[in-house]
């Protein structure tokens, strides 16, 4: 088994004491920092699959973004100049009237481990404070709205419709969330619709290279 | 005509019930324990436990806060540091109100129902936010089964104030174990960290009179119905459809009984219909049937967030009775 290999393996597992070492190891070997880290992106991409498929639960998808957390610590002073985000910036919010986080912290990391910068506006998210988001932040290609609550379902499609009518542009609206269903995206509007934290990464990259 | 309690027992015995179960009809449930559960919409409360919920105007319920001033165990090798269980107020002046509750139920007719929240789970991850309490079961895991023993040895200690004060025929006992498509641990790992816990806390209230545990978790946790029935649940409260709940019958029946399979978020939001009840009322008792089952919104308690559905389920309920009994 190569050192990249291993990380990549190590990654999956959630071993985040054991991951710095291996890249290390791996860098010493000759790798690539890029080549390293796009190991570990995949590596989340398997673990996002597993989760979406009920093999693996909330804890391992933690562990397994910590690790590859843990690695890209070391990568980074051998990343400046290159970009780690060249999939662009993700808004991510839960939606006004709605105080649930735990699955848009999931997200949040999946989508961050796939590749994005993300910058997390927390919970009970406005319309307004999402566009202005938008306008604020450096070249923003997703906006990723989630909500738990049946009744939070209008302030999602008043999201949804204010970020469409601003005027603004370059960027994609996801919508997640327990009550939300793709019919529902379609709706009102959304550009995409993921069921869970791993194909909410999925979708994410597929919307930005489409 | 049987009355509420011989028609659930006839119900989760597969024996002859003569009706639905009508959702909580058969508990009486005391709340007017000296503990402060809830703090009013609008406002914020810190518990015995030190940790403070919010409950911001016009939302659905409170939440635990745990931004870095708040968060009450910020370390979870250190957790005896951070975590001191509350001495509960045993005088009969904090109890009386609950005493003459419990007194004034006719226990032929209904269960004097104790209720117990949050659980042995939901307590990990109150203190120290539901991403720290789910990484140090990996990371930390021997902390954690000590935490776990600590908060079960507490929930003891309040198990023996409410027998010895209620004499409970029936608790009711609030812990979520999952979102509404999954559960939040694997069923490996709750039979490790959890399971144990329950078994004690549950055979004991079972050991000081207590006949029926309903356990309210109202997520997926199909994965982990054998270990509810290890640890001696009666009823799964809460059951949401996600967990296809007649399949869940068709396996479980006679070991234990599923309340729920209308999801409230289906049916209690702003813009609710009597017809948009009374439809999932008939498809949730046409498919799972008059056994092992009792049809109820998956909320927690016996009420509503929006005023009027619940006693629309319960009269769809009844109308459901006359069709099928």
């Amino acid at each position: 088994m190569t050192k990249i290999t291993e990380v990549k393996a190590k990654v999956e597992a959630g071993k985040a004491k054991l991951v710095p070492g291996l890249v290390q190891e791996a860098l010493d070997e000759g790798s690539a920092a890029g080549d390293i880290l796009q190991a570990m992106i995949d590596s989340m991409g398997v673990v996002g699959e597993k989760f979406s498929a009920g093999e693996v639960f909330v804890p391992e998808m933690l562990m397994a973004a910590k690790a590859m957390s843990k690695g890209v610590d070391v990568l980074k002073p051998l990343l400046t100049g290159t970009s780690t985000s060249s999939l662009g910036t993700c808004v991510i919010g839960t939606v006004q009237g709605d105080l649930h986080d735990i699955g848009k912290n999931l997200v949040a990391m999946m989508i961050e481990s796939a590749g994005f910068k993300v910058v997390d506006l927390g919970v009970d998210v406005s319309a307004e404070k999402f566009v202005n988001a938008v306008k604020e932040q450096e070249n923003v290609t997703i906006v990723a709205c989630s909500g738990l609550l049946t009744t939070t379902l209008p302030a999602m499609k008043e999201t949804v419709q204010t970020l469409k009518t601003s005027g603004l542009t370059g960027f994609k609206v996801i919508v997640g969330g327990a009550p939300v269903s793709q019919e529902m995206a379609d709706e009102i509007g959304a550009d995409g619709f993921a069921p869970d934290a791993g194909s909410a990464a999925v979708k994410a990259k597929e919307l930005v290279s489409a | 005509m049987l009355t509420k309690k011989q028609n659930l027992m006839e119900t989760i015995k597969g024996g002859n019930p003569d009706r639905f179960v009508n959702q909580y009809e058969f508990m009486d449930i005391i709340l007017e324990v000296p503990v402060q559960l809830m703090c009013p919409p609008g406002s914020e409360f810190k518990n015995s436990w030190g940790i403070t919920f919010r409950w911001p105007e016009g939302q659905l319920g409170q939440f635990p806060v745990h931004d870095d001033e708040h968060k009450v165990l910020k370390d979870i090798t250190e957790w005896r540091k951070y975590v001191k269980a509350p001495v509960i107020d045993n005088s009969d002046e904090a109890w009386a109100a609950a005493v003459a509750h419990a007194n004034s139920i006719d226990r032929n007719e209904q269960f004097v129902t104790a209720f117990v929240a949050p659980g042995v789970f939901e307590m990990c991850h109150h203190l120290m936010s539901m991403e720290d309490a789910l990484m140090a079961l990996y990371e930390e895991p021997e902390a954690m089964h000590e935490l776990i023993d600590y908060l079960t040895e507490a929930e003891l200690n309040y198990a023996k104030i409410l027998i010895d004060r209620l004499h409970p025929d029936a608790l009711f006992h609030h812990d979520d174990w999952g979102s509404q498509k999954s559960s939040f641990i694997s069923p490996a790992m709750f039979e490790e960290f959890y399971l144990p816990a329950y078994k004690k806390i549950y055979a004991f209230y079972k050991a000081n009179g207590v006949e029926l545990i309903v356990h309210h978790s109202d997520s997926y946790a199909a994965n982990l119905v054998p270990y509810m029935i290890e640890m001696g649940i009666d009823i799964w409260q809460g059951v949401m459809t996600t967990n296809n709940t007649p399949e869940l019958i068709k396996k479980y029946g006679g070991q234990i009984s599923f309340m729920g399979d209308i999801d409230s978020g289906v049916v209690d939001f702003p813009e609710w219909t009597p017809e948009i009840v009374a439809k999932e009322v008939e498809r949730a008792c046409k498919n799972c049937g008059k056994l092992y089952f009792i049809p109820n919104l998956t909320q927690g308690l016996n009420f509503s967030s929006f005023p009027g559905v619940y006693d629309s389920a319960t009269e769809a309920i009844d109308r459901m009775s006359k069709e099928m009994f």
